[in-house]
């Protein structure tokens, strides 16, 4: 298990679950556990309001993935410069009730010998959900964003050969204990990650014989995808001298089956130059580190991981002057991810993004569930509509990742619109919202109130008020519909999902 | 007020209708393989020793192999076909198919992702045009009389060829395109949707307002359930529904011009196969999928036309993981009337991969991929200055399209 509850936590919620279970009418144990331990839709909730959108509800839609109900008076108050250095310590935010929830997808807790015990279907499930849940739930947003971020960046496609047995050990060990430590950590652990060998063919690669030639797939994408990038100034011959460091390293069949392992007797031992620099022969096992070491410490990688960060965090069309300062730090901090991440967030430029960036469906979604206090186990309902898009976690089939940029994007509001409708209906399985609780926290009570106002629900959703166009829309449109029952209600709060404003970021 | 934007509303919903009628009489279909295909083992140089020689497993058959159906199927005295592309054979023996050797790009880098982005957006390398080929087409022909289903990918995500093409939109069947809205009269979300994205300026303007006309053009496609036509089956996979889709949007005349359907999975570094395995597998789906779209719309021969390309050939030999590393030149298909088919046209240019200077090795390029594109665009699609869609391009004349 990654993180365990504290032992309050433990004794709380087993006290509540002690009194919960004869409860009559209260269908979601885990909903029903978060309410009580401060992780449901507080009392009271303030809108902003002001003609732009709010600096602290920007924070947290850019850094990680949109507010929880009560989350942007919680940033205000601990003010934003507090908030980001509390998320660039993530192991010391509490995330007990995440965890919680996590407990229920166990096989992404297994190593990759248990996993083969499990279907492939299960796996997925287990792995894709907790993915989900972890997004919408952690309060270790930024983490999370710095997940989602990397898993694209060094992208394993499960539905390829056996990665979906090895990719929760390539979650936990590569992505997730690395995503706010070193840059060249990362590369190295991802570089002999059972799913990565898997993935990119590296366990194929040998050396050159009469029997074969290295495979330099892995080689290739380790020199454009993720250190120096397509045009970061290596060779074909660069690719092949990386190919022949790579040589030699094998998945276990046996006892420890998918675990990686070096075989001397394939490995290319001899002299390699790579990127202008020697790797003397006889290195072994310890090529791959210092072929990544070279990798990374080339100016090329700091210009390229830099200015992929910055289309992450702020634009798509990453400002060169932000981007020269992030690689600077990345070259200054050996490759440290949090000063970069420093530099970012408490930039001039991220600050003026506001409301610039279109969210891709991963996080449309997630911002929605979240924005709706919803309670949900990230059942196979709601992947569905994620797959549907074209942005199922874990999904894509090249190494490139998804698509970072808005265009590709564009084609799926209708399925996000149809997305927002059923979850504010109520007719998505496993996510259920309780936007009564939501609209009296906010202060809209009575339907009537939501009819003269849906500028207030607009303002907590988006961030700002409504604009005079926007205004107008709403207006029409309560104009037009007889508020008798909720259903009326829950559509006008899947009709400003669906508004543009919900779709940037 | 609100009786005045209902108003509106109706007229724009009229004019809608009216465009309704715009049937297109040339629909250019593109079927992308994505990942690097292996055409060498699709249309095979079985007379050329050295196939036999450097593809020691995972050649196919020489058609005189006596291996029965795991052999090649002969083609003419030097080509064969894949065993598992049969269904395709009688297009090309109907002479209504024709595959182009030695076609490629200039591009270096081996990379799946620059070629396919090159290719999908029609430059040399390093070149950019701005925006796909496809998207310049679709301007180039009709300026802005398009509509929401003019331009249609099948999948997910608009391919980068129909990037900056106004109204492209990407589904996977026509069924689901609507609006499920919790009241009834979902008109008034349509309305409140079309105010808020009407008045958008940015990005999202656009796909917005397309979107919503995309809805109501399918609302009068649903009430009909669709029938292949001569028996046509469409097998169960995705790229087969995905062309069931396609023939029926242009069976329903509702003025589709280009539409791109993918087939992924082509990148068999690692253990391809042969007559059966992982590639063979592919080009079943792929034969499968052609014949039945082809019977389908046998009543719609002088309309439609299909190329099915890929960023780049393999090596011609195979590497030590009995799969094919990234190369250069590929065989390209174009299937349509007119066309001088039954052949493969092109030089053959012999599977020495020496002559390189920069990038992978593997076939040699002989025809610029735009010049395929071009013909297939000037003789086929009547659009008279192929300048507009690749600036700069001087095509050869391959002799695809028959003069």
């Amino acid at each position: 298990m990654t993180s365990e509850l504290s032992r309050r936590e433990f004794l709380a919620i087993s006290g509540l679950l002690g009194c919960a279970l004869p409860l009559a009418g209260c269908s979601n144990l885990n909903g029903f556990v978060a309410s009580r331990l401060g992780g449901g839709i507080p009392e009271s909730v303030a809108v902003t309001n002001g003609r732009d959108i709010d600096p602290a509800f920007h924070l947290i839609s850019r850094a990680g993935f949109g507010p929880w109900p009560g989350d942007v008076e919680r940033i205000k108050k601990k003010g934003e410069k507090a908030w980001i250095e509390e998320q660039l310590e993530p192991e010391k935010i509490d995330d007990g009730l995440c965890d919680f929830r996590a407990k229920r997808f166990e096989s992404v807790f297994l190593d990759p010998g248990t996993c083969y015990e499990f279907k492939r279907e299960a796996l997925r499930k287990d792995l894709c959900r907790y993915h989900l849940m972890r997004s919408v739930y952690s309060k270790r947003q930024l983490l999370e964003s710095m997940v989602e971020f990397l898993s694209d960046h060094f992208n394993i496609y499960i539905e390829k050969g056996d990665c979906i047995y090895l990719k929760a050990t390539d979650d936990r060990s590569v992505i997730r204990k690395n995503a706010l430590g070193r840059f060249r950590d990362l590369v190295l652990a991802s570089a002999t990650s059972p799913a990565m060998l898997v993935y990119l063919d590296g366990k194929e690669n040998k050396k050159e014989g009469p029997h074969g030639i290295p495979n330099e797939n892995y080689a290739r994408e380790l020199l454009e995808l993720h250190t120096l990038g397509v045009d970061g100034g290596y060779t074909q011959k660069d690719v092949y001298e990386a190919a022949r460091c790579l040589t030699g390293w094998r998945l276990d069949s046996g006892s420890k089956r998918g675990t990686a392992y070096f075989d001397p007797n394939l490995h290319d031992d001899g002299e390699k130059n790579v990127l202008g620099k020697k790797i003397p022969a006889g290195g072994g096992a310890k090529d791959v580190e210092a072929l990544v070491e070279i990798a990374c410490n080339h100016p090329s990688t700091a210009k390229y991981i830099a200015k992929k960060l910055v289309a992450h965090f702020v634009s798509e069309e990453p400002p060169q002057s932000l981007v020269n300062r992030v690689a600077k730090r990345f070259s200054e901090n050996g490759g440290q991810i949090k000063p970069m991440l420093r530099e970012i967030l408490y930039s001039k430029e991220f600050k003026e993004s506001a409301g610039s960036k279109m969210k891709r469906p991963f996080q449309y979604v997630v911002s929605c569930l979240r924005a709706t206090g919803a309670d949900t186990m990230a059942g196979d309902e709601v992947l569905e509509y994620l797959t549907r898009m074209g942005h199922g976690p874990f999904q894509y089939p090249t190494p490139d990742g998804y698509p970072m940029e808005a265009n590709p994007w564009l084609g799926t509001l209708l399925w996000r619109w149809n997305f927002a409708f059923a979850l504010c209906s109520n007719t998505i399985e496993k996510a259920n919202v309780s936007l009564d609780t939501l609209c009296s926290a906010i202060g809209l009570e009575d339907l009537e109130n939501i009819k003269k106002t849906p500028e207030v629900l607009f303002a907590y959703m988006a961030g700002r008020r409504p604009n005079q166009e926007e205004s107008k829309a709403f207006k029409d449109y309560v104009s037009r519909r007889d508020f008798k029952d909720e259903k009326v209600r829950d559509e006008l709060i899947g009709l400003i999902l669906s508004s543009p404003a919900f779709q940037k970021v | 007020m609100p009786d005045q934007s209902r108003r509106q509303f109706l007229k724009r919903l009229a004019l809608r209708s009216d465009a309704l009628s715009s049937a297109s009489d040339k629909t250019l279909v593109c079927v992308f393989l994505r990942g690097g295909a292996d055409t060498l083992n699709m249309f095979v140089p079985y007379a050329d020793d050295t196939y036999y020689k450097i593809r020691p497993t995972i050649s196919i058959p020489h058609p005189k192999s006596g291996k029965g159906n795991d052999s090649s199927i002969k083609l003419d005295d030097f080509y064969s076909l894949h065993p598992k592309l049969a269904p395709i054979l009688p297009i090309y023996k109907e002479g209504r198919m024709a595959v182009v050797q030695a076609v490629g790009t200039d591009n270096p880098t081996g990379s799946h992702f620059e070629t396919q982005d090159q290719m999908e957006h029609g430059d040399a390398f390093k070149k950019a045009s701005g925006g796909g080929w496809l998207a310049r087409y679709l301007r180039a022909r009709f300026g802005n009389n398009l509509t929401p289903l003019s331009a249609v990918s099948i999948g997910p995500m608009l391919p980068e060829s129909l990037r900056g093409a106004p109204g492209a939109s990407a589904i996977s069947t026509i069924d689901d395109i609507r609006i499920k809205a919790p009241c009834e009269n979902p008109v008034v979300v349509a309305q409140a949707l079309t105010a808020l994205y009407g008045s958008e300026v940015g990005l999202l303007s656009s796909p917005g307002r397309d979107t919503l006309k995309l809805l109501t053009r399918v609302e009068t496609l649903r009430a009909a359930e669709y029938k292949p036509a001569n028996g046509a089956n469409y097998p169960d996979s995705n790229f087969a529904r995905g062309l069931r889709e396609v023939a029926r949007l242009i069976k329903s005349d509702v003025g589709l011009e280009v539409a791109c359907v993918d087939l992924d999975g082509w990148d068999t570094h690692f253990v391809q196969g042969s007559v059966d395995g992982q590639q063979a597998a592919l080009i079943e789906t792929l034969g499968e999928g052609l014949a039945a779209f082809d019977a389908d719309l046998a009543s719609r021969r002088k309309q439609v036309t299909t190329l099915v390309i890929t960023e780049f050939g393999r090596r011609t030999y195979e590497n030590g993981s009995l799969g094919t590393d990234h190369g250069r030149g590929f065989a390209a298909m174009i299937i349509g009337d007119g066309i001088r088919g039954g052949q493969v046209i092109g030089h053959y240019p012999g599977l020495n991969e020496a002559k390189w200077v920069l990038g992978p090795a593997g076939m040699e390029v002989l025809y610029d991929y735009r010049s395929v594109l071009s013909e297939v665009l000037s003789n086929k699609m009547e659009l008279r200055n192929t300048q507009s869609v690749f600036p700069g391009f001087e095509p050869q004349r391959i002799g695809i399209v028959k003069a």
